[in-house]
């Protein structure tokens, strides 16, 4: 039986030789199967084992090994190679970010940006494990469920132009990030995180390009959370405006 | 320990054709145009409205009429309707509405409002024209 062969163009940099990235081919004989993460790995182990790139669980979930695949970005690990059957798959760094190597890209930015939002339960007054859990209704749950699915893959920052033009810019995921604690029913930090979302770089900035809601691999929506983020701020300005004193 | 210099990392900006290569962005920008057309339009609109204010109506009437500004109304016409209607899709996006179970759809979103358009043209053009 004679097996197909996939020929992947791979974005190679090795800063200290290359003064900026090239592409280079590698033939890969492939299963139905195998998806793009196979293929690295399959270079790594038997072509080059120079080749640079992140990955870890091979199984979605933990946003490792994200890249832009035939110019889009998405999961190598969720990509397989017959969808590509008799074209070059062009793997690249995931564009916005600067190059470590290869295909890595330096993280920093977005992860000062996750820190910045607090991404944790804030409570006025902590209480006592004894005093038991913080309970929640499946309504309250249904509010922020489906943002606490993000796996900080950063695709969606490789697909916002908005960050492309504005590195300053808070981006999709930290905002829906954000949101998902502002709609916690449990969760009192909300005049914390007002000021971080909306600041001049923050949610205001998206121009609703939605981009970051078509390529996020988890479902999640953050342009849905942007804007939701952008009605809540917009309200409460409106109500201190009205309502100087909260309406006592 | 002598600290090792790092070395230096590739940085990529976006070129002016970063809109090109994806029909998403293409229609986006394609709606952010839109906003020189309505620009424009009220620009020669003032303009008309001034020249009736100073008593000149003959030369607004010939301004109006001219190919060249009405072909340009034609464009901004469709440039706007493609704003509106985009507009009202996303609308249903960022807004979805719980109906019980179910959540609308963006597309019900577009439909409601282009009635609620159509409606308002309608009335606009009673009040004002057919009065």
């Amino acid at each position: 039986m004679s097996q197909d062969i996939a020929t992947i163009r791979v974005t190679r940099y090795r800063p200290e030789k290359d003064g900026k990235p090239y592409f280079q081919d590698y033939k890969v004989p492939y299963r139905k199967d195998m998806v793009v993460l196979d293929a690295l790995n399959y270079i790594k182990a038997n072509l080059d084992g120079t080749l640079t790139y992140r990955w870890s669980c091979r199984m979605g979930v933990c946003g490792s090994c994200g890249a832009n695949v035939d110019g889009v970005p998405k999961l190598t690990c969720a990509s397989f190679l017959h969808e590509f059957k008799g074209r070059t798959i062009k793997v690249e760094p995931l564009t916005h970010f600067p190059v470590i190597k290869d295909l890595v890209v330096n993280m920093d930015d977005f992860m000062h940006k996750l820190v910045e939002i607090k991404p944790w339960i804030i409570r006025e007054k902590e209480s006592l494990p004894e005093e038991g859990e913080y309970r929640q209704s499946a309504e309250e749950l249904e509010r922020y469920d489906q943002f606490s699915s993000c796996i900080n893959c950063m695709l969606c920052y490789s697909a916002c132009p908005v960050y492309g033009l504005n590195e300053k810019f808070l981006g999709p995921a930290a905002t829906a990030l954000a949101y998902r604690y502002i709609e916690d029913s449990r969760d009192e930090g909300k005049d914390v995180r007002f000021p971080i979302v909306h600041e001049l770089e923050g949610v205001w900035e998206c121009t609703l390009v939605g981009e970051c809601s078509v390529v996020c691999p988890k479902g999640v929506d953050p342009m849905l959370a942007i804007q939701k983020t952008k009605i809540l701020g917009a309200t409460n300005a409106l109500k201190s405006l009205l309502m100087p004193r909260g309406g006592k | 320990m002598s600290k090792q210099k790092p070395f230096p990392e590739y940085r990529r900006k976006l070129g002016p054709g970063w809109w090109l290569h994806n029909s998403h962005f293409t229609q986006y920008m394609i709606r952010e145009w839109t906003s020189f057309f309505v620009a424009v339009f009220s620009l020669i609109y003032i303009y008309e409205l001034s020249l009736f204010a100073s008593g000149a109506k003959d030369s607004a009437l010939a301004l109006m009429r001219n190919p060249g500004i009405i072909a340009f109304n034609v464009l901004a016409l469709l440039f706007t309707l493609y704003h509106a209607f985009t507009w009202f899709y996303l609308i249903g996006k960022v807004q979805p509405i719980k109906m019980g179970k179910t959540t609308s759809k963006p597309w019900q979103a577009l439909l409601v409002n282009i009635v609620l358009l159509l409606i308002i043209f309608y009335a606009v053009i009673q009040i004002l024209v057919l009065r």
